[in-house]
């Protein structure tokens, strides 16, 4: 029991009057700076950092990571409120989270969202706790050959995403690889489809991107049909419902897994976490029919991985020095900054912070769920506002949240070119979640092939001998050959008890 | 209601007017503007010593310029991507990078690149680090000593796998050096994002040995998890002791990474004053070369036009080495 009382005594440190008081502010700062378009967690908490500075290393790092968490619940906000998602990580909330703000059930969004969050992280920092050295090592098996099988389930995913018809799902997937393709080539350095324009050297935004084709072909979409009634949210609208609750637990059990067991990998992105729990919603939920119009499942899923993958983003960091995502990096800075170096020596040299930290993870996640539920119905509030000004708001955030992700106005662009694109896209019925699944995925993808293939100096079979990736590639394939069979035996699909 | 209505946009008010001074202003005046930041582009991921040094320099930049310095990985192709938006930015002083020889030398060599940006497109405005170059393998490796591994690759080339941060960068070149000068041919992997991918695929088993710099290895040695068979460097590694050098071992090789950071070509001439000034103080900042003491890396500090010079000669050397590192495919 010995991690248990280095746990407590971590607690007893982060639990001092003082300490909760930077993780409160942080908490509310951060949630602040998250509401606000194009300020994902990470310029949110580099933003942050110098009201750090002056503090001592343990309430510094826990007023980071309060902020931290912060940031990254205030992208939800925007994503399930406005249809504009403050990052990366919560584009896929949009979808089904912003569907229930037209229902009238945006606190329930919100309510889960902030819930799923809450389960993710502790579960995920749980895991940090009891078995931060085995689960570092897992995260190690998965070489480049692992990570390409993974991508490749990734993908298959698409299938689940397609909707009505396959044909137009690849449409918008290839759509989305081909955007991803723009800028200059990961590996071999050389300008690929930038037509001798610098502009397009850095590639497009991927939020300018999800931002036109989510938020603003919204926009256009409602104002070319003229349905413009108000989202009035009623009152008992603002809590979840039991079933709302019962529904959510399986999502959130499942996003816990896939976003911790995804956070271990170095070099995966929480991007791909959230996706990927979305996608597995769409895949084996009961109510997998519903998503994609207000169903819960379709925020507490990714909400709840995107929450998890952050925390298991930590045991990399903490077993072996090496920050898996942006976000860790920014703490690590602070870790740097206060003359700690991340890492296992960590736990031998600075016991006392170490695990103070990890105990300041667990008050984080209590405080961002005590302070935001009842935060919840001061945001939905805003959808009192009527909606043409509402609307107006709202085309101001885009603007104002594209043009800050580079200070460009070629953002602001890409944005309005690609609100257009979603539009035509909407029209002729092609969904545009397989964009975005290919459009993060690609990347990875093609960087996993290339490195995999220089391991294996171009042998193929080097997915087939390592068994982590046979495994894997035999789910992809169960995956995307999952209709087919599907067809075979209507009776499976229509066996849900609630529909 | 209205209460609550009022509420939310205060917030947003507040929040709004705490970044507005980055988009507004435009009044001309000292440099740096008052709450407009400074982006430190480092062309690599998170983690490892580029990304580490800048993070412990920028608080101090921050002091010294009285403004926001942030830290901003744009990781890929070995740096370039990172170079490519460094040398794309407004030469105004609000944009500064890290960067690394021979990475930022080589990639404009290279016409296959299609690099944007040439030597010119830089302005050095210091140099912080020197961390040479090593070769490692995993505790238990059948290659106890740098013979046993440069005979056995030899025997069978490219037989032995190892990771580099990219086509073109330090390690690409030293396994390039290593190959001309004893005839062993390794196979490189090259992760482009940078050296905290290439030490994870090592740990993980997924290469055969590890080419890196000092400060990558220098926990991983305290831990046992690598044993480092050669430094390339004249003498030992004050940080690795213990670790015989390529020379003592009969194989006279020497490579090194040097770290430093630079502005867009054009900036102002006071604006450049004020940056290079600032940055010397910080990076010999006492606090900032303990904590690079920590991480593995030695403090040589080099002037703006020390490291200009610096960065013309490392062409000249690098410009003959690099048919022996194009790009192959």
């Amino acid at each position: 029991m010995d991690v248990l009382s280095e746990l407590l005594s971590g607690l007893a440190t982060a639990l001092t009057p003082q300490n909760l008081l930077y993780a409160f502010i942080g908490c509310l700062l951060g949630t602040l700076i998250g509401v606000l378009p194009g300020i994902g967690p990470v310029a949110g908490v580099a933003l942050l950092i110098p009201l750090t500075l002056n503090l001592e290393p343990t309430s510094a790092i826990i007023m980071l990571a309060a902020i931290f968490y912060g940031t990254q619940y205030g992208g939800t906000i925007t994503s399930v409120l406005l249809n504009t998602p403050g990052e990366a990580a919560s584009a896929i909330t949009t979808i089904d989270g912003y569907a229930m703000t037209k229902q009238g059930r945006a606190g329930a969004a919100l309510t889960i969202a902030a819930l799923g969050s809450f389960v993710g992280g502790t579960v995920a920092t749980i895991g940090l706790v009891v078995a931060a050295r085995p689960l570092g090592d897992l995260g190690l098996r998965i070489g480049p050959p692992e990570f390409f099988a993974l991508m490749v389930v990734g993908i298959c995913l698409l299938v689940a995403l397609a909707g009505r018809s396959m044909t137009r799902a690849l449409i918008s997937g290839v759509l989305g690889l081909l955007i991803a393709m723009v800028g200059i080539d990961p590996v071999a350095g050389a300008p690929r489809f930038t037509f001798g324009s610098e502009r397009l050297l850095d590639g497009i935004s991927f939020v300018a991107v999800i931002i036109g084709l989510f938020g603003l072909s919204e926009v256009l979409a409602k104002a070319t049909t003229g349905t413009s009634r108000a989202m009035t949210p009623g009152l008992r609208a603002l809590l979840p419902t039991r079933t709302d609750l019962r529904r959510s637990a399986p999502a959130i059990a499942r996003g816990t897994g896939i976003g911790f067991v995804l956070g271990l990998i170095p070099g995966m992105t929480g991007s791909v976490s959230s996706l990927l729990a979305y996608g597995a919603e769409r895949k084996f939920s009961r109510h997998r029919a519903e998503l994609g119009s207000g169903a819960v499942e379709g925020v507490a899923g990714p909400e709840t991985a995107n929450n998890a993958h952050a925390n298991g983003a930590l045991v990399p960091l903490f077993t072996l020095g090496i920050p898996a995502s942006p976000t860790i990096a920014v703490l690590m800075g602070a870790f740097l900054q206060q003359g700690l170096t991340p890492g296992p020596t960590l736990f031998t040299e600075h016991a006392d912070v170490a695990w103070a930290i990890i105990a300041s993870l667990f008050v984080g996640n209590v405080i961002l769920l005590i302070l935001n539920v009842p935060l919840v119905r001061v945001w939905t509030a805003i959808l009192r506002i009527p909606y043409p000004v509402l609307t107006a708001l709202i085309l101001m955030f885009m603007v104002v949240g594209t043009y800050t992700i580079n200070f460009t106005v070629f953002d602001v662009f890409v944005m309005i070119g690609f609100g257009l694109l979603g539009l035509l896209l909407r029209r002729l019925d092609i969904p545009l979640a397989p964009l975005v699944l290919t459009l993060v995925l690609g990347p990875l993808m093609e960087r996993s092939l290339r490195e995999s293939l220089e391991l294996s100096q171009g042998d193929f079979t080097v997915f087939l001998t390592r068994p982590i990736s046979v495994v894997l590639l035999v789910i992809a394939l169960v995956i995307a050959a999952s209709p087919l069979l599907r067809l075979r035996k209507p009776a499976a699909l229509t066996d849900d008890p609630e529909a | 209601m209205k209460t609550k209505i009022t509420a939310v946009t205060l917030a947003f008010a507040t929040a709004l007017t705490a970044c507005a001074p980055q988009q507004t202003g435009g009044t001309a005046g000292a440099w740096p503007r008052k709450g407009k930041p400074i982006t430190l582009i480092v062309g690599f991921a998170p983690g490892a010593a580029v990304d580490a040094a800048a993070r412990v320099i920028a608080p101090v930049l921050e002091k010294e310029l009285g403004t926001n310095v942030e830290v901003l990985n744009k990781p890929g192709a070995g740096g370039q991507i990172g170079y490519t938006a460094l040398t794309n930015a407004k030469p105004d002083g609000y944009t500064i990078g890290a960067t690394g020889s021979p990475s930022v030398v080589v990639s404009p060599l290279d016409p296959s690149r299609g690099a944007t940006y040439t030597r010119a497109s830089f302005l050095p405005l210091g140099m912080q680090v020197l961390d040479p170059m090593l070769i490692g393998v995993a505790p238990g490796s059948p290659y106890t000593t740098l013979k046993d591994l440069i005979e056995a690759v030899k025997k069978k080339p490219k037989s032995v796998t190892v990771p580099t941060t990219g086509v073109q960068t330090g390690e690409h070149f030293a396994l390039a050096d290593i190959q001309q000068r004893t005839g062993a041919q390794f196979a490189p992997v090259h992760f482009s994002e940078g050296a905290s991918q290439a030490i994870a695929a090592f740990l993980g088993k997924h290469v055969n040995a590890y080419v890196g710099n000092v400060s990558d290895v220098r926990d991983l040695v305290t831990q046992g998890k690598i044993k480092v068979l050669g430094v390339m460097s004249g003498e030992r590694s004050p940080f690795l002791p213990d670790a015989p050098t390529f020379a003592e071992q009969g194989y006279q090789i020497e490579a090194a990474t040097a770290r430093g950071y630079s502005a867009p070509a054009g900036l102002p001439a006071d604006v450049q004053k004020k940056i290079e000034s600032a940055l010397g103080k910080a990076i010999e900042d006492p606090a900032v070369v303990a904590k690079l003491k920590n991480l593995g890396l030695a403090t040589v500090y080099k002037s703006g036009p020390q490291y200009t010079t610096y960065w013309q000669e490392q062409e000249s050397t690098f410009k003959n080495a690099l048919p022996l590192v194009r790009n192959e495919g």
